[in-house]
């Protein structure tokens, strides 16, 4: 053996383990070229808000002009406006930001669905749980790891480019924008002049807050799935039935049968929407359909899913054999 | 290297022989997986012996029938193994772990004797006769994924003999096996030799390979560099010295009296009593050394050929 | 300071008793741990890894008291387990950094030492490429560089040679040497290889229904027989064996093919037998005391009667 050298350690910190196993895991997952197709989808709807918020806030400076050419479009500007505005909610409100999360939301469950099987799925089937655990980590650091790993793909498409719309919106809009509707704190004085402050615009801290109670949902949920179904087609064919299956019975019951509109609870991603609006300051009125149940038993649902999962997972974990 | 002279068939058969490879080459693209091998097998045990990616498991498998050799034939009993026909009297032990896990074990010895066309009841039967031969009888209820290793290749050895057949090829059959089950499996082996079966077996566990036979086939870079007992085969080699080791009380002595003997080419003295003496002519030389140690009355405590193992033997023809 | 001290250890699972009564202290060196099948060898080493709580007792690896929680006892402990453990996709030199990273260290710690623990154990070639396209040879290797990676004192070893070709085993078996002797590293081996364990330990502990029935070197448990010989024969034995006899000599064993194992008289020398093949024009091609061999021991220890702990 060509000398073997005894590890000296300069640093002697113990750094953490969370951030290793996370990083590993979203390497893996982004190693395949259909992650990066779909991220490219995601990134098209992005634009799409992007450039939209550009052209409204472009539109309503050129209302004297009858008609206004964009490329080889010609239209009338207050019909743009009108749409842009009013239609597609490109306003900078609360509507917006939940809109184009929803929006992502497709792309989202998607992307989660191939990882799945690459971020925790492999992991069972290919004994490389057994790897992990027999270093010196507890097992809830090997799910932190792997929650912050999803935690930081859901971001990348929703909370990330949703504070880039918020942050755009204001220098197109106004400076104001950015505290508007903040809470009053109370007055500095520099010298004779008195500045009051105010805090930020809460719809800040509601695009932070869906985005956090996207992550943690679909986290938890996406582990739970993949540790039981540990390959990809399968994983991608429960999630589509628990997102769009399951929207589609929801729909048709509410909807359709008219029944009451706690079935539409059954819908996890409208439950979502549903905590996230509030989170925005959006009341259950702003659904194209009316019937919706409370934002709080869409809560009280989503934390019953998320606890059955997680009682799941340590079951899972704590079961594997690491010493054969 | 090896003068074996392998146009002749190398046969290790005493009577009628079970396997016949006459003239056997397989490419694996570009690659010469196995090497115009030629080989006959009869009842009893044969060892194969080589090392990774020497073709020991293509020629089990071309055996086996599981692959189509390119150039030259293979003939069980007469038949090709290719041939339906054949897969009634070739047992095969594969090394490769794929099961159903979630059959049970007995359930999927069963489905397999069903396969082979037996009745229901006749399968029942036999697997249960076969579980017990393997020492999986009362444990094989439960789901293939949850077995050890052991328990794994225990029901792999089951699928194999469950159907009676004349020619049993035996790929690893010892991994994942406690000594316990091992000297269990020998037995079952020497058992199945004895009613006439021919077993070919590749073990890397050579020392336990040598315990249950003293017939080898030793291949190395795709051809069969010599077939025949341990000591024959070794003697074929006979290009290669034979280096024997002799632990006496008076090294120097020794060392200096064995230039004596013709064969000798070199003698090597190391610490603690020990003489390594080089040689060619293997039968001659051991008797002139006899003859020596007689003679002189030399006190000796242990005398060793270092090349008559299978490892050895194996780890000399890698070298050349 | 032991290694491992055990006292009065007992693990249960329902009303089955894995681990009874089991006290042991352990000195440093290599370790071979020896059992059949469901002797309770796995329960041991997870116990001792600090994943499994013992029923009863005390529990010392390392001159650390382990509980539950054996975090702390994993750091000192590189584990190099039987089963695979690959991550698909991930490259050799990555899955080296990710273990030097679980271990503590920092991305850059962890990367120089992942190439430097690649290169002695000879994976430098292979490093950049998937785990998946290793050979049984390398993945071996691969385990026993994870397990390496933050230099600890003490490896346990699952079947390290599994799988590997008798060239890769004499590798393998090279480089635990090394580790025991030239890096001062203990080794505890469990395998089921009897040969592998008498070519590099120095100890064996061997368990058989939960119990150490066996502990000690393997110099000291084994039987020494100075009236029995072991003798390779080139030739016809038949009129050999015949003289033998008539010498006062008894066959223990003779397997027909030139290998005897005989017990001589009282005055016997080892010249009458050059005597005797010269006599009967054999030649004698091997020759040594049949002192009892690591697998009659095995054997010897696990066929004694014991009884049934409750």
């Amino acid at each position: 053996m060509l000398q073997y050298a005894p590890l000296t350690v300069a640093d002697g910190r113990r750094h953490s383990v969370i951030w290793p196993i996370a990083m590993a895991a979203v390497a893996l997952s982004m190693r395949r070229r259909l992650s990066w197709i779909l991220y490219g989808l995601s990134l098209l709807v992005f634009l799409m808000f992007f450039f939209g918020q550009y052209l409204l806030s472009w539109a309503q400076g050129q209302t004297a002009e009858t008609t206004i050419r964009i490329g080889f479009i010609r239209t009338d500007p207050t019909r743009l406006i009108g749409v842009l505005r009013d239609a597609l909610h490109m306003n900078g409100g609360a509507q917006t930001y939940r809109n184009f999360v929803t929006l992502q939301g497709s792309m989202v469950v998607i992307v989660l669905a191939l990882a799945g099987s690459v971020l925790i799925g492999n992991d069972f089937r290919c004994g490389s749980l057994a790897f992990y655990l027999a270093k010196p980590l507890a097992r809830w650091h090997y799910l932190a790891g792997k929650g912050l790993a999803v935690a930081l793909m859901v971001n990348l498409m929703t909370t990330l480019p949703a504070l880039v719309l918020f942050v755009q919106y204001g220098f197109l809009d106004s400076w104001e924008y950015f505290v508007r509707d903040g809470q009053r704190l109370g007055a500095v004085s520099i010298g004779s002049v008195r500045i009051p402050l105010q805090g930020p615009n809460p719809l800040l801290f509601g695009i932070v807050g869906y985005g956090a109670l996207l992550t943690v949902c679909l986290s938890i949920m996406l582990l739970a799935t993949s540790c039981w179904l540990r390959k990809t087609v399968p994983l991608i064919m429960v999630w589509t039935t628990v997102f769009f299956f399951f929207r589609l019975v929801a729909v048709a019951l509410v909807d359709g049968l008219q029944y009451d509109a706690r079935w539409r609870l059954l819908d996890l991603w409208n439950d979502m929407t549903l905590v996230g609006g509030t989170c925005l300051g959006l009341g259950s009125e702003s659904f194209r359909s009316s019937r919706q149940p409370a934002a709080a038993e869409a809560l009280v649902v989503l934390s019953m899913v998320c606890v059955a999962c997680l009682i799941y997972l340590s079951r899972q974990i704590r079961a594997v054999e690491v010493v054969g | 290297m090896a003068s074996a002279d392998i146009a002749d068939l190398a046969t290790l058969a005493d009577g009628e022989a079970i396997l016949r490879i006459l003239r056997v080459s397989k490419w694996y693209g570009g690659v010469l997986g196995v090497n115009d091998v030629s080989l006959a097998l009869g009842p009893g045990i044969t060892a194969l012996v080589g090392a990774n990616g020497a073709g020991k498991s293509t020629l089990m498998r071309l055996a086996a029938g599981q692959l189509r050799a390119d150039l030259g034939e293979v003939r069980v009993c007469g038949i090709s193994p290719l041939r339906p026909r054949a897969k009634a009297i070739i047992g095969f032990m594969p090394d490769g772990d794929r099961f159903y896990e979630d059959m049970s074990g007995h359930t999927f010895v069963a489905t397999l004797a069903g396969l082979h066309g037996y009745s229901s009841a006749e399968a029942e039967r036999r697997t249960r006769q076969v579980l017990e031969q393997v020492g999986m009888a009362g444990r094989s209820e439960r789901p293939l994924r949850n077995y050890s290793k052991g328990m794994r290749q225990r029901i792999k050895l089951a699928q194999a003999i469950v159907h009676e057949p004349s020619l049993l090829i035996l790929d690893e059959p010892f991994a994942g096996i406690d000594p316990v089950g091992r000297q269990q499996f020998m037995r079952l082996f020497r058992g199945l030799a004895a009613q006439g079966c021919c077993l070919l077996v590749s073990s890397h566990e050579l020392d336990e390979v040598e315990k249950l036979t003293n017939r080898i086939a030793l291949m190395a870079h795709g051809k069969l560099v010599g077939a025949g007992t341990l000591t024959d085969v070794r003697d074929l080699l006979d290009q290669h010295p034979l280096t024997v080791q002799i632990t006496v009380r008076e090294p120097r002595r020794l060392a200096a009296l064995l230039w004596r003997i013709s064969d000798v080419r070199g003698v090597e003295v190391r610490d603690e009593g020990e003489v390594i003496v080089r040689a060619l002519a293997p039968r001659r030389f051991l008797q002139g050394l006899g003859a020596l140690i007689l003679e002189e009355r030399i006190d000796v405590e242990r005398l060793r050929t270092l090349d008559d193992s299978a490892e050895a033997l194996l780890r000399y023809v890698q070298r050349t | 300071m032991a290694l491992i001290e055990l006292d009065h250890l007992c693990r249960r699972y329902g009303e089955q008793l894995a681990l009874a009564d089991v006290t042991l202290r352990a000195e440093p060196g290599i370790i071979g741990l020896l059992g059949p099948n469901g002797a309770g060898k796995s329960t041991l080493l997870k116990i001792l890894l600090g994943l499994l709580r013992a029923s009863a007792g005390t529990v010392r690896v390392l001159d650390m008291e382990v509980r539950e929680s054996g975090l702390c006892l994993r750091r000192q402990i590189g584990y190099m387990p039987e089963a695979d453990a690959i991550i698909p996709g991930m490259r050799g030199v990555e899955f080296i950094i990710l273990a030097g990273q679980l271990h503590g260290l920092s991305r850059r710690q962890a990367s120089r030492r992942a190439h430097e623990i690649l290169s002695c154990l000879g994976l430098e070639e292979v490093r950049y490429r998937a785990l998946e396209e290793y050979s049984t040879g390398m993945k071996q290797r691969i385990k026993l560089a994870q397990a390496l990676v933050h230099d600890p004192p003490l490896l346990f070893l699952d079947e390290p040679t599994s799988g590997l070709d008798p060239a890769g085993r004499d590798h393998m078996l090279g480089l635990l040497w090394d580790l025991g002797h030239h890096h001062r590293k203990s080794l505890v081996i469990s395998t089921h290889l009897l040969g592998d364990v008498e070519r590099i330990c120095d100890t064996v502990i061997i368990l058989n229904h939960g119990r150490v029935i066996r502990h000690g070197r393997v110099a000291d448990l084994r039987a020494e027989r100075p009236d029995r010989y072991w003798l390779r024969i080139d030739g016809d034995t038949t009129d050999f064996v015949k003289e033998l006899m008539l010498e006062g000599a008894r066959i223990l064993h003779d397997n027909g093919q030139g290998d005897l194992r005989v017990a001589v008289p009282a005055n016997w020398r080892v010249i009458d037998f050059f005597a005797l093949a010269d006599n009967q024009d054999v030649a004698i091609r091997g020759l040594d005391r049949d002192d009892e061999h690591l697998e009659e021991l095995f054997f010897r220890a696990i066929d004694e009667p014991h009884e049934a702990g409750v």
